[in-house]
């Protein structure tokens, strides 16, 4: 990290982008989420271990479409690092164009997810397993959605000029946030569409 | 007439007035979309749940907690802040300094405090069967509510206003790293609280302040729904707090400002934050899927459909143990720095006090499954929780001998604060022992669920925030109003508060141990528990008198007390070398960090060197 360059805070102060405390409160965020998503995951593997047939009969789980999504959402993770990498040399135009592919993707994966919930076999007053089925999907998809929002203002302020290469901490913050959504998405690709 | 028109320019009156218009809002569209959809339009649960949520974001909206976030996403300039007046309807609106936020959670968490105290003494009468007024279930939804606003609406956020207020001043920053998260986090209290306080007008909820399902998820009245929306919402409030304290103390400390030249107030707010940022999401979680099984119909708890109730148990303690934590550990924090002004002499052993904060806040996250020994948990789990749970004994052992080695021959000021200080070591103390009793497994079967525990709870909270707040709020008054609180009320309220809870809390241990259960509505004259429960109904309503007092000292020291100064208690830690109250960003001059901040009697100890100009103006003074 010693060729990262810095950023301008408070207007004056020129700091490594990852010292600054906007940065240093998005990483206490996440962990906080971590335990967020911690209690879900331990929700379902305590259902999981508790219960004997597991997932219940008729449950039939798409994970080819599933597996398409894990795709999407890596490629965004690239798509933003690109982004992220453009502005730190100043590279307006390429910034636009990485947010609107990672928005597109972003907005691709919630279609695909919106789809899979409508056309499983169970609901979450089903079951237990259903209720926790949609309950971890859910607050994933919720992330997600956060992230399109966050990115949507990420390109708002990208068309209007408000970034630069001295000026980019709102573009680190945010990828980081869109890399650890990614990251959840693996877990619970494993967790519900894998180890079965 | 404009007067009354002025109220309405109010944050707070036009924030709760869209607030209640969002809630009727958002329980119209749900009835239409029922409706619409062919389900029958009215069902409380659904309905009002759907009109919480829109009710607590348009109150924020209106508030304008969004309103720079918003501007800021669409790219547009950012305004030019006005600077700020000094006016009392600062108090009332969203406002970014953390001294006025400081104010905004203490006045809340002291507002709900005596309402809250009082619920108890409607029950306390009840059981001590002088007047009857109550049933079975109002007595179990006032107490229930007791526990929640106490912990959720008076605790955590009296504790944020002492945070709020005091970590900046003692760290030598201007304000808080995140001020406008700052505000959001306060704002989310006061619906917190009403929602908490109202939900007993909703049918209640019977279930002890726990929660635990099936009872909880069956119950029928809204009154759950909301108790469940509103602590919710607190726990939100604390999250976001935390990531903003811990953020501050990271980034903004004072230069030469080292990790053992930190009050233990803020050693105690690192311990205390980094466990709310982390678990409090455990009880969120556990909350909203109580929720979701009452109005959706989910099933993670209701073995019928596959759930366990056990869950909700681990979920529920795995925060609620360290939250016991995230309860006392500031009201230590107090103790520790109040003593060594009052007794002139070095902190005992300030790195090792500083270090039993993190100790016992660590230690508190691996010890939660002692809430279950009763509950049919697994016989491998119940000796390591057990040791464990012995083990968090030692870094409070630590502390309390600290506190009386710094006491040792020191030259000792009786003020009101020492007094309550003194009163919390004793009262902090009873409540560590019989938690000992309490992790023993075999004695916590015979123990589990009775007034034992509750007593035991009633003694660490009483020692871990109720007294250390009171020491704290006669040693910083003075710093907030610039006026002293009157010495001769506050010893009278000393003294009626330390004979309430020696009153309350040894007559529920003796009932415990006799095998008064806990939540019981009703007992048999002839088991002899009355004596004990009146005992305790006493202590309760002195402890009341005391609060009576405390606000009338407030009230009349805050127009007339005798004016403060700088520096009334002789203290060398930096809020204290600043005006009182102090200037609107604290320090002229960062101050320069050169030494220990507990240095007192030692000679040629220096805490930090303020700026020449700060200098001078305490001269003045």
């Amino acid at each position: 990290m010693s060729d990262e360059p810095s950023v301008e805070i408070f207007g004056v102060e020129h700091v490594k982008a990852s010292r600054t405390p906007v940065y240093l409160g998005m990483i206490l965020f996440l962990i906080s989420e971590a335990f967020l998503f911690g209690s879900l995951f331990a929700t379902y593997y305590y259902l999981r271990a508790e219960t004997k047939v597991w997932p219940p009969a008729g449950v039939h789980l798409d994970t080819w479409l599933a597996s398409i999504n894990t795709f999407i959402l890596l490629v965004s993770s690239g798509t933003i690092w690109w982004a992220g990498r453009a502005i730190r040399k100043g590279k307006e135009s390429s910034l636009g164009i990485g947010l609107g592919l990672t928005i597109f993707l972003g907005v691709t994966f919630l279609g695909i997810t919106l789809y899979e919930w409508t056309h499983v076999t169970f609901r979450p007053w089903t079951n237990a397993y259903g209720s926790t089925f949609y309950t971890l999907t859910g607050f994933h998809a919720l992330h997600v959605f956060a992230g399109v929002i966050l990115m949507v203002s990420m390109l708002t302020r990208t068309l209007r000029h408000r970034f630069s290469s001295s000026n980019f901490l709102p573009i680190e913050v945010s990828s980081l946030y869109w890399h650890y959504v990614d990251f959840i998405w693996i877990l619970v690709f494993t967790t519900i569409f894998i180890i079965t | 007439m404009n007067k009354i028109l002025k109220i309405f320019s109010l944050g707070v009156i036009r924030g709760l007035l869209a607030g209640l218009a969002g809630a009727g809002a958002g329980i119209g569209i749900t009835m239409l979309v029922r409706h619409a959809i062919g389900l029958p339009a009215w069902n409380p649960g659904p309905v009002t749940t759907i009109g919480i949520f829109t009710g607590v974001i348009t109150y924020l909206v209106v508030l304008g907690a969004f309103n720079y976030w918003f501007r800021w996403a669409i790219g547009a300039e950012p305004k030019e802040a006005e600077p700020p007046k000094r006016s009392w309807t600062r108090y009332f609106n969203l406002d970014t300094n953390h001294k006025i936020i400081g104010v905004q959670y203490l006045v809340t968490a002291l507002t709900f405090l005596p309402f809250a105290v009082a619920l108890q003494l409607v029950g306390r009468l009840d059981l001590s069967k002088l007047v009857s007024p109550l049933n079975a279930t109002t007595y179990e939804s006032i107490i229930s509510d007791h526990g929640l606003l106490m912990l959720f609406i008076v605790v955590l956020p009296a504790f944020s206003g002492l945070m709020n207020y005091l970590i900046p001043l003692l760290i030598g920053a201007r304000d808080m790293a995140f001020p406008r998260l700052n505000a959001l986090s306060y704002w989310l209290i006061p619906p917190a609280g009403l929602l908490t306080a109202f939900s007993l007008l909703v049918g209640g909820f019977d279930t002890g302040w726990t929660l635990y399902p099936p009872l909880s998820a069956s119950f029928e009245y809204i009154g759950m729904n909301f108790i469940l929306i509103g602590i919710f919402l607190s726990g939100l409030s604390s999250i976001l707090g935390a990531i903003n304290f811990l953020t501050t103390i990271f980034k903004m400390r004072a230069p030469g400002m080292g990790p053992f030249r930190m009050p233990v107030f803020v050693w105690s707010t690192l311990a205390t934050t980094a466990l709310t940022l982390t678990f409090t999401q455990f009880i969120g979680m556990s909350f909203l899927m109580v929720l979701f099984q009452r109005v959706l119909g989910m099933g993670f708890f209701n073995p019928q459909m596959g759930g366990q109730v056990l869950l909700y148990q681990y979920l529920f303690w795995f925060y609620s143990h360290p939250a016991v934590y995230v309860f006392v550990l500031l009201g230590l924090g107090i103790i520790s720095d109040t003593i060594p002004v009052f007794a002139r002499k070095p902190l005992f052993g300030y790195k090792a006090v500083a270090i039993s904060s993190i100790g016992i806040a660590a230690g508190g996250t691996i010890v939660f499954a002692h809430h279950m020994f009763a509950a049919g948990i697994p016989a491998f789990l119940k000796i390591p929780f057990m040791v464990t749970t012995l083990l968090v004994a030692v870094p409070t052992g630590v502390k309390v001998f600290a506190w009386v080695a710094t006491m040792w021959l020191g030259k000792l000021r009786i003020t009101t604060a020492f007094l309550f200080v003194l009163s919390a070591i004793v009262t902090f103390l009873i409540g560590g022992l019989t938690g000992v009793p309490l992790g023993i497994v075999p004695v916590d079967l015979y123990l589990h669920d009775t007034y034992f525990v509750v007593g035991h709870f009633h003694a660490t909270l009483f020692g871990g925030f109720l007294l250390p707040l009171m020491a704290a709020i006669y040693f910083w008054f003075p710093k907030v109003s610039g006026r002293m609180l009157s010495e001769k009320m506050g010893k009278m309220q000393w003294l009626l508060m330390t004979v309430g809870t020696t009153l309350l809390i040894l007559p529920m241990l003796g009932l415990g141990i006799e095998g008064m259960r806990r939540r019981v509505f009703d007992y048999s004259l002839t088991l002899g528990f009355r004596p004990l429960h009146i005992a305790t109904a006493v202590g309760g309503f002195l402890i009341f008198a005391g609060l009576v007092i405390l606000a009338y000292n407030m009230i009349t020291s805050a127009r007339r007390g005798a004016p403060a100064g700088p520096n009334p208690w002789n203290s060398m830690i930096l809020a204290w070398q600043v005006s009182s109250p102090p200037p609107e960003e604290n320090f002229a001059e960062i101050p320069r960090v050169v030494g220990n901040p507990f240095g007192y009697g030692v000679e040629g100890s220096v805490h930090a060197i303020m700026s020449t100009e700060t200098k001078e103006e305490i001269k003045n003074e």
